[in-house]
């Protein structure tokens, strides 16, 4: 057969040939050898058909092994403690003082640890509430970079060394002890014992934010070095002067409450305050204000001036040097500031956030003309917050320098992060022998100190607080140290030094408990034995004395003192000359304005620094620019053209960094467009740039601000003109949860606002309409057209409602969202990525000079409206908006799901069933409000987020709810309106036989909340205050027009302007409707 | 005068059968009460003293002494009472829980009766039977073994017999063929033979697969619903591991009538029902020394645990090492389960989930704690709406929705239980 085919083809010479090698070649499957054995050279342990088999079994053992029962062990106390029952919390009152913040809490504490922080609802400054700062200060406690040992020069040791060494230290002399305030009454009676054992000792305070100058201008013009009480719910009209009152000045939680009492209103009760703000940063009191003008910071003074000089000649005073105002918008509105200020004498308050002692005066000046003082302002109650000098400071570098201090102290300060670089005191700390410094962590102090005493958590230690004048507090441990033997050497509290080293046996308990006993038990007539007096202290936490007492015990002691004064010395303390206003003016005046200005200011999250290493403070959004994990200049829009910098930011367009220059101080910065920002400042956060590692959450993290703070007249103030500004060409990758600024003409659906002349005097329908729809049969209301039936809600029916007018974004909600639900920290990179995972977050919208009416007016056509409505204006005017899941009655989120992971219950509530969800995500492409997260990792177990993720480290994973599933990757989850508070509530009223009472459940972020803005009630209980919320005129749901029925319902926002504000409405469908209703009304009539 | 007579005659009948029932419950409040601290009837030193030969002892007339010093003996003592005072200091002024307002005076008259009345029996044979239950329940399960022996047995037996007999049939079938002349029949190879046959009858082995591959997947479906769940529905047996003492809730719950929550005290609190601490034992086991089933051998892990020396009578904290039960009802972390809820509220007996603890030497879990069982549950249970004005606004509604119709129960389900959001948070 083979004879019969003439034609042979071959693939290649070597098989026409047919060699030898090629016949081989030709038996073997593959030309080549097969390279087995390479990946081992490689590096690789198995090859890649040995990775099958592997991977064959390992999946068949994981699927075997799986299947195996897990041993649970459960291990019960040996004498459990008579209080603790395992499921049930505990509740114990205490004080949180940093030497920054106060707050009077309740603490939350399951199976023995602290979980959860409250504001006592006992204390008069906190009333229940809290802070974003004081919520998140829980999570310090199980720190794992705080100290767990002294130590000394470089090596931990024991205590008694320690010990020995700081006795060795203070028996040389020439001691200074450098603080933060001091409010501790034990405390300061305790340094008081301890500097009579000590040759030369001094105590000086001093605060990293300094108040000092509104202090010695009281003590020049009034003659007491005070910081009295202002009552901003006794103030009808507020002007404020870069005076951050709502987010850090001084005690926020107090004023924001207050001010906010004056700002809701409905149509019965149509009054409110008006707030007129001067600043350079857009602060959240800016942003809250009726009327915001943007000022550099070297003219603050002479708008105070001018402010005084207007008043002076409507009320026939002198008046003061001529501040000569050139910018005609601020000199108008001087004008007619000074009007209004003058109608509401005695009911209105001024105030002033910058550390100057010339502008300080000047408001007492204007505070005095309004006879405000006795009235909104009062000097009988002063705070004993904020009570350091800056000159004290000064005078201890001085004395650092000339090596006159043998041994330096620290407590709860910082100096060498936060010193200003005018002071160099690091320089005069090397000049110093024993550089003893008490601390939590291995800060940048305690990196340069010989000696380190390694800290008590404040949740760890005994204590007590004299905050304002008549408020005793108490602090309790909540928990054996965190840090104790026979593990570690161990935390011991500063105190308790103190008491070792003036070799007194008795504990600080002891000692605060006689102090108590000798000095503030006669401060009341309740209780007749001390014992009774001490147990219902310690049980509230307060101890808040009757004024008239009080005073009674005040003055006799005052008294004595002067009667002391007076026999001893007499003439070293007779009050210094009094110093006229004009002088403070004429100085006010003269401040040369600058190129570019830098305004250095606290954020609400971040504060003075000393909680930097707080996860849940870094990923706080800041309310105004919405950036996570970063600091950043602030620079007007303007002058990011000028020096062309990017404005635009998304998540693939990176912003610039700038250099920053002052005074021989370089640094490079990124720059983030600020609307609202005055154009020519800058702003500059404090308490980032922390140059210590142990600090891993906030190492290298932005820069510090703290060395551009400079000095003014023995102040340290956070302003500095003459700042250059230079762009470098870097880029800087930003994280904000927000990149959208404004609503985008969406008002009435989502952003509903109104002035309030107009909202006195037009009616609901014109301010607050009911969305309409096109039906067949004609326009009908959204209400009434419905696609589904409507469910039961037999029993409760629960709701949300927030007050926009209330709300002024300070974020404590968002962080007490986070604690309570166990919501997982991701990172400044996931942020990017839009993964955060907040339950509740803050919408912040500015609005923009481009308005449908505008443009209808003016002819622009659709899209050129929109593109230029994307722009926020200048000086924008800003709206907060808590946005968590709305439980809409007919949720998109729920018809999606394909496995019903998601449902409605018969309450009201749309529940997310972690277990049952196989993520889709179908919901959070079809939730309207974009408040569903995704778990994109298992962030408890995944590497990436172990210094970030609370619920990833052993120790943190202690502050998790353990009442609250932590969700694993690949499930959605969302706001439960604090589903197992709910349940906790309604089981209390079963088990006690009783109707569920109103107040029984508080949502977390209604908890929180300091301005009351948040409600959480049962809408089928028709005496519950969440229903009367919703009678206001203002209520309205947002995107009514989709007819989902959301649960969650908004009190619209009224702003106090003359202006109208309802350009919104007026002209389109609102009134279309409204003509065709009459013309519908008219046939009828026909 | 005869209705006089007998009227007495009734009396005292009927105090005669009160006095038993006295006794009776003067017994079991003494078990709730005082059991902690004293021996009823023997002298043994508990916390207290031992209670034998007190009416001897205390100041006459005894009854009324000792009523007074149970409802109030810090009174007693405070009055000056010589007796009082001298027991007082006796045992080193350990204050004695004052019962006034816990118990009236009908309950110490009671109590006292029962101290009247001679000892209890002791129980020890409900210890053999209860051992006897455990080897017959080995035995069972030996059997069970044998019996998949046994099958694989009669199919290797089949299976030889079948080929032998094949050989014969072809050995004779053969035969017949030389006979017959026929050719000599080729065996084929088995293999051959069997297809052979599955293609003759391929309906027969078509049918066969199909109810083989359904059987397959039925059960390895009905497996899968077990994996997690450490229960058999048809034996009704749980996870039931080896405790690191062997505790039996069948003498104390059972042969000793402790209520449950003497020890899981948080039953009614929380949304746990504890498991009891080491003190809780010890208020019993500081006594009681021995057991009956175990010896001192168990007894002596609790003093371990405690750090108790039973020789000195000294505890010593820094000993003190908690005991590491297993936990044999688990749920997942993703459930929310509270005791409180369905003991307070739904008024539930431990038993409905527990099982009968009261007969279990080593605890093992009786219900399968899966969904579906507890959804079932939630069907079929009633709620006590009555008389709980939390669900006032609840019952008129469901009355109204059900107006007219019969048997219908307000189940938890009617009001909401089977809701995700009730369990899962």
């Amino acid at each position: 057969m083979n004879n019969n085919t003439p034609k042979k083809y071959w693939r290649g010479l070597p098989e026409l040939h047919q060699s030898e090698e090629f016949l081989q070649q030709h038996q073997n499957e593959f030309a080549e050898e097969i390279p087995l054995d390479n990946s081992k050279d490689e590096g690789l342990k198995t090859n890649r058909r040995d990775f099958l088999k592997l991977m064959g079994f390992s999946t068949a053992a994981v699927a075997l092994a799986s299947c195996e029962t897990p041993v649970n062990r459960v291990v019960p106390y040996v004498v459990k403690p008579e209080e603790i029952i395992p499921g049930v919390p505990n509740y114990y009152a205490s004080t949180f003082y940093d030497g920054h913040d106060f707050a009077s809490i309740l603490v939350k504490a399951r199976e023995g640890r602290p979980i959860k922080i409250d504001g006592n609802e006992l204390s008069s400054i906190n009333k229940g509430k809290t802070t974003a700062r004081t919520q998140a200060s829980i999570l310090g406690l199980y720190d794992g970079a705080r100290l767990n040992a002294p130590i000394l020069n470089g090596k931990s040791v024991s205590w008694k060394e320690i010990d020995a060494a700081v006795k060795k230290a203070l028996s040389e002399g020439s001691v200074r002890l450098l603080t933060s305030t001091v409010i501790s009454p034990s405390l300061k009676a305790l340094i008081q014992e301890l500097s009579t054992t000590i040759n030369d000792f001094k105590h000086i305070q001093w605060d990293e934010v300094s108040y000092s100058a509104i202090r010695s201008a009281h003590q020049k013009l009034i003659g007491k070095n005070i910081i009295p009480e202002y009552h901003f719910d006794k103030a009808k009209l507020i002007v404020g002067i870069a005076c951050d009152f709502l987010g850090n000045w001084l005690n926020p939680v107090e004023f924001s409450r207050e001010y906010a009492l004056n700002r809701k209103v409905s149509k019965e009760a149509a009054e409110m305050s008006r707030h007129y703000h001067f600043e350079s940063n857009m602060s959240l009191t800016g942003a809250n204000a009726d009327y915001r003008y943007m000022v550099k910071p070297s003219e603050f003074g002479k708008i105070l001036v001018a402010l005084y000089n207007a008043i002076a000649e409507k009320t026939g005073t002198n008046k003061l040097a001529d501040a000569n105002i050139q910018n005609k918008t601020i000199a108008s509105a001087i004008n007619k500031i000074s009007e209004e200020l003058i109608a509401h004498k005695g009911q209105s308050l001024v105030v002033c956030g910058v550390n100057d002692e010339n502008l300080q005066a000047i408001v007492i000046g204007i505070n005095q003309l309004l006879e405000n003082y006795s009235k909104t302002i009062d000097t009988t109650i002063t705070y004993h917050l904020k009570s350091g000098s800056d000159s004290d400071f000064l005078s201890l570098v001085e004395e650092m320098n000339a090596g006159k201090v043998k041994t330096l102290i620290t407590y709860q300060v910082n100096p060498l992060y936060s010193a200003p670089a005018f002071t160099k005191f690091e320089d005069a700390y090397t000049k110093v022998t024993n550089k003893i410094h008490a601390t939590n962590y291995l800060d940048e102090t305690a990196q340069k100190a010989n000696i380190v005493l390694a800290n008590h958590h404040y949740l760890e230690s005994w204590g007590d607080a004299n905050p304002k004048t008549g408020i005793y507090t108490l602090q309790q441990p909540l928990i054996r140290p965190v840090f104790a033997a026979p593990k570690y050497e161990g935390t011991r509290q500063f105190e308790e030094n103190l008491l070792a080293w003036t070799n007194k046996s008795e504990d600080y308990y002891t000692y605060i408990r006689n102090y108590w006993k000798a000095n503030i038990f006669n401060l009341q007539n309740k209780d007749a034995d001390f014992e009774t007096f001490w147990v219902n202290a310690l049980h509230d936490g307060i101890f808040e004395s009757n004024p008239t007492i009080l005073s009674e015990v005040v003055s006799s002691k005052e008294n004595k003192k002067e009667d002391k004064k007076k026999g001893n010395k007499t003439n070293e303390e007779s009050p210094k000359e009094k110093i006229e206003l004009s002088t403070f003016a004429s100085n006010a005046v003269s401040a040369k304005s600058a190129d570019f200005e830098l305004m250095v200011y606290e954020k609400v999250g971040m504060g003075n620094g000393n909680q930097s290493n707080n996860p849940w403070l870094m990923e706080l959004p800041d309310p105004i620019s919405k950036v996570v994990w970063d600091n950043y200049i602030t620079v007007s829009l303007e002058d990011m053209d000028k020096l062309g910098f990017e404005k635009m930011l998304r998540q693939d367009k990176d912003g610039s960094i700038a250099t920053l220059e002052l005074n021989g101080i370089k640094i490079e910065v990124p720059v983030l467009p600020q609307p609202g920002q005055a154009p020519g400042t800058i702003g500059l956060a404090l308490g980032y740039g922390r140059n210590a590692q142990t600090l891993k959450v906030a190492h290298q993290i932005g820069v510090n601000a703290y060395p551009f703070i400079q000095n003014s007249n023995g102040h340290f103030v956070t302003v500095s003109t003459g700042v250059k500004l230079s762009n470098t060409g870097k880029k800087h990758e930003f994280a904000q949860n927000q990149l959208q600024h404004t609503v985008m003409g969406r008002e009435e659906w989502i952003l509903r606002e109104v002035s309030l002349p107009e909202f006195k005097a037009k009616d609901k329908e014109a301010f607050n309409p009911a969305a309409v729809i096109l039906t067949a049969e004609g326009k009908k209301p959204v209400e009434e057209v419905d696609l589904w039936d409507q469910h039961p809600r037999p029993n409760h029916k629960w709701g949300l409602t927030i007050d926009m007018n209330a709300c002024i974004g300070c974020s404590a909600c968002v962080v007490s969202c986070s604690i309570e639900n166990n919501v997982h920290v991701v990172g400044k990179e996931e942020v990017r990525k839009t993964r955060d995972m907040f339950w509740l977050r803050i919408d912040r919208y500015y609005s923009s000079d481009m308005t449908r009416k505008k443009a209808k007016e003016e002819g622009i056509g659709y899209k050129e409206m929109n593109l230029e409505m994307e722009n926020p204006s200048a000086n924008p005017k800003v709206t907060f908006q808590p946005i968590m899941c709305q439980h809409c009655n007919h949720a998109p989120c729920e018809t999606v799901c394909p496995v019903l992971a998601t449902a409605h219950s018969t309450e009201g509530l749309n529940q997310m069933v972690y277990n049952r969800c196989i993520g889709t995500r179908y919901c959070a492409n079809n939730c309207p409000f974009k408040v569903r997260r995704f778990n994109w990792f298992n962030y408890t177990e995944n590497w990436r987020f172990k210094d970030v993720n609370p619920a990833a480290q052993e120790l943190t994973r202690m502050v998790l709810n353990p009442d609250v599933t932590v969700r694993s990757r690949g499930v959605i989850e969302k706001c439960s309106m604090c589903q197992q508070r709910i349940q906790a509530g309604k089981l209390q009223a079963k088990k006690e036989g009783r109707k569920l009472q109103d107040k029984d459940i508080q949502t977390a972020c209604q908890q929180a909340c300091p301005t009351n803005a948040i409600i959480f009630g049962d809408l089928n209980d028709e005496n519950s205050e969440v229903v009367a919320w919703r009678k206001n005129e203002r209520n309205y749901v947002l995107l009514e027009e989709l007819g989902i029925r959301p649960t969650v319902s908004y009190l619209l926002k009224v702003r106090n302007v003359d202006e109208p504000l309802l350009d919104w409405n007026e002209e389109l469908w609102y009134e279309k409707d409204k003509s065709e209703k009459s013309s519908n009304k008219e046939e009828a009539h026909a | 005068m005869n209705i006089k007579f007998s009227a007495s005659v009734l009396l005292l009948f009927f105090t005669q059968i009160f006095f038993a029932q006295n006794a009776d419950n003067g017994a079991k409040l003494f078990k709730q009460n005082c059991a902690v601290c004293h021996a009823s009837h023997s002298d043994q030193k508990l916390t207290g003293p031992g209670l034998k030969g007190v009416f001897d002892r205390v100041p006459k007339p005894a009854d009324e002494w000792l009523t007074k010093w149970i409802l109030n003996n810090e009174k007693l003592i405070k009055s000056g009472d010589a007796y009082a005072n001298k027991i007082y200091n006796e045992n080193n002024k350990a204050a004695m829980t004052v019962f006034e307002g816990q118990l009236s005076e009908n309950d110490v008259k009671d109590i006292l009766a029962f101290l009247k009345a001679p000892p209890p029996a002791s129980k020890n044979t409900p210890v053999a039977q209860s051992d006897n239950k455990q080897t017959s329940t080995a035995e069972t399960e030996k059997s069970k073994g044998s019996n998949y022996l046994l099958i694989f047995l009669v199919i290797f037996v089949l299976v030889v017999l079948w080929i032998s007999l094949r050989n014969v049939r072809i050995a004779l079938q053969n035969v017949v063929n030389v006979k017959t002349g026929k050719p000599i029949y080729e065996p084929q190879s088995i293999g051959d033979e069997i297809k052979e046959w599955l293609v003759k009858n391929n309906r027969l082995v078509f049918v066969l697969s199909l109810i083989i591959v359904f059987v397959g997947m039925k059960s390895c479906w009905d497996e899968l619903w077990k994996v997690g769940v450490y229960y058999d529905w048809k034996t009704q047996k749980g996870y039931k591991p080896e405790q690191p003492i062997k505790f039996s809730h069948k003498i104390h719950a059972g042969d000793n009538e402790i209520a449950c929550q003497y020890c899981h005290n948080g039953v009614e609190k929380s949304k746990h029902s504890g498991i009891p601490t080491v003190n809780i034992c010890m208020n019993c086991h500081k006594g009681i020394q021995e057991g009956h089933n175990t010896g001192k051998a168990e007894k002596a892990k609790i003093y371990a645990a405690a750090g108790y020396d039973p020789s000195t009578g000294k505890y010593d904290e820094s000993k003190a090492n908690p005991i590491r039960w297993i936990k044999v009802y688990n749920l997942p972390d993703h459930v929310y389960f509270s005791h409180q809820q369905h003991v307070v509220v739904g008024k539930l007996q431990c038993e409905q989930c527990h099982g009968n603890v009261k007969e279990m030497d080593v605890i093992e879990q009786k219900n399968p704690l899966t969904m579906k069982w507890c959804i079932n549950c939630h069907r079929e249970t009633e709620v006590q709406m009555a008389g709980n004005p939390y669900y006032d606004r609840l019952h008129a509604y469901l009355k109204e929705k059900y107006k007219g119709k019969r048997d219908v129960k307000f189940t938890v389900e009617k009001i909401g239980g089977l809701e995700c959001g009730k369990c899962h948070y």
